[in-house]
């Protein structure tokens, strides 16, 4: 059923500043576990996120709510919009949940997400990133690029949308190894600069 | 396999719905919000997409806000708020994750950053979660959130207001809003009310309260709607 003229969607709000801790489970965070409890998917290359949450003059985003959702390491989705649903890992979520701490950083674990084909294009392994925070009247959505994958980000229709120039602030930055919990994961740095002058400022989209 | 009604196609947001930003009165809009222009792009699989079994990572089913356990009932005027969640077709939303949030009877979030001079109350928390019902359908049982003062230059007080999560089937269906109570003498002077630019849009965001003869004498009653964007891709036979 087609509603004519159809409902108008319910107005975005802030997020505020009081979104509460109370809401958040440890493994939050964690793109590859199904449930709280499910162990994380092994089908991938678990790999970490991290970053810090920034407003116009660098000043740090306390309390802002990130939540990231990604295609499993084949690039599929177990969502009936992607036609080989069927075949994604049942194993993993790709859907996580962070708040920023006092020093306005965050951090996800994941695994490297695939690229696939969309229509008659390829789309670049890539993390979607929704930004909600008190100031925000409306959540921004940003997307992270890889490094490692130059030649297809170069062919990317989302990537490509991005002035040249400003291209880096959607590649994650290789840091290293991680310690503890991260040993033998790859880190990636992802800052998020929710307002500034266009050589600094996120790249954000709209649809 | 999942099989579930989803929204296959997500227009622009319609004039006057979105708020206005940087927003009048608003200060931390003016430090927030990107200044450089939004980059548009036409929705595909990843933003069409979300995970189906949220439910299962975030824990459902704290529908009761007002008694923290048994015995342990909080401070206020006992309401239930409870509506649908649908789409721009007006097709129910099953097995949304909802999130309700608020301050107590004071107006003081249970939230190590509001630090105003105002009561906590021991036995209020003030969140819950739950998952729609095949109909769409949510319900809480809270109590009435007190107004609250905006740390600001012009003695701005927020109106009783309750703050709402919404995870559906879409990146794009995403949605955080809030809620204001009918008749609230406080509702026309709020700086993020009144940023939503189309008076109809504003009106939406206000509770119905119910009649109080067809909900009894436990709670007052308020009931309120939401709509997620999406819509189905193409017109269904009858």
């Amino acid at each position: 059923m087609r509603l004519d003229p159809p409902l108008a969607p319910t107005s975005q709000h802030t997020i505020g500043p009081f979104f509460p801790r109370t809401y958040f489970g440890p493994t939050d965070n964690d793109l590859r576990r199904r449930t709280a409890e499910a162990e994380p998917s092994a089908r991938g290359e678990p790999i970490v996120i991290r970053g810090r949450v920034t407003r116009e003059g660098g000043e740090v985003c306390v309390n802002a709510l990130l939540e990231a959702w990604q295609a499993d390491a084949a690039g599929r989705f177990a969502h009936p919009t992607d036609p080989d649903a069927a075949l994604a890992d049942p194993d993993f979520l790709g859907w996580g949940r962070a708040a920023t701490d006092a020093d306005g950083n965050y951090r996800f674990i994941t695994l490297m997400p695939g690229g696939y084909a969309e229509g008659n294009a390829r789309r670049a392994p890539h993390v979607n990133l929704l930004v909600m925070a008190s100031g925000l009247m409306r959540p921004v959505l940003t997307t992270l690029y890889f490094p490692d994958f130059a030649g297809e980000n170069a062919a990317d229709r989302v990537f490509t949308l991005v002035p040249e120039a400003r291209r880096r602030l959607v590649l994650a930055v290789p840091e290293g190894e991680g310690m503890g919990e991260e040993a033998g994961m790859r880190v990636f740095r992802f800052d998020i600069r929710l307002r500034g002058a266009p050589e600094e400022e996120t790249p954000f989209f709209i649809e | 396999m999942l099989i579930r009604s989803v929204s296959r196609s997500i227009a622009p947001w319609p004039e006057g719905i979105e708020p206005q930003v940087p927003t009048e009165g608003y200060a931390g809009t003016f430090t927030h919000t990107p200044a450089q222009a939004l980059l548009r792009r036409p929705p595909s699989r990843t933003e069409l997409t979300a995970p189906l079994t949220l439910a299962d990572k975030l824990a459902c089913g704290d529908d009761s806000l007002a008694v923290l356990a048994p015995g342990r009932i909080a401070m206020g005027q006992y309401i239930h708020i409870s509506g649908h969640i649908l789409d721009e077709d007006g097709r129910p939303v099953p097995d949304a994750v909802v999130e309700l949030w608020q301050a107590n009877a004071s107006g003081r979030y249970y939230h190590p950053n509001d630090t105003r001079d105002a009561p906590l109350d021991p036995n209020f928390i003030g969140n819950g979660r739950i998952r729609s019902d095949a109909n769409g359908r949510f319900g809480f049982f809270t109590i009435r959130p007190g107004a609250y003062p905006v740390p600001s230059k012009n003695n701005w007080w927020r109106p009783p207001h309750v703050h709402f999560s919404v995870l559906g089937p879409a990146t794009l269906s995403r949605l955080v809003t809030q809620m204001y109570f009918p008749g609230d003498p406080m509702n026309q002077y709020d700086h993020i009310l009144n940023s939503v630019p189309d008076p109809a849009a504003r009106e939406r965001l206000i509770a119905r309260q119910l009649p109080p003869h067809e909900v009894g004498l436990g709670w007052l009653g308020f009931t309120h709607d939401i709509v997620l964007r999406g819509r189905a891709a193409t017109p269904e036979l009858p």
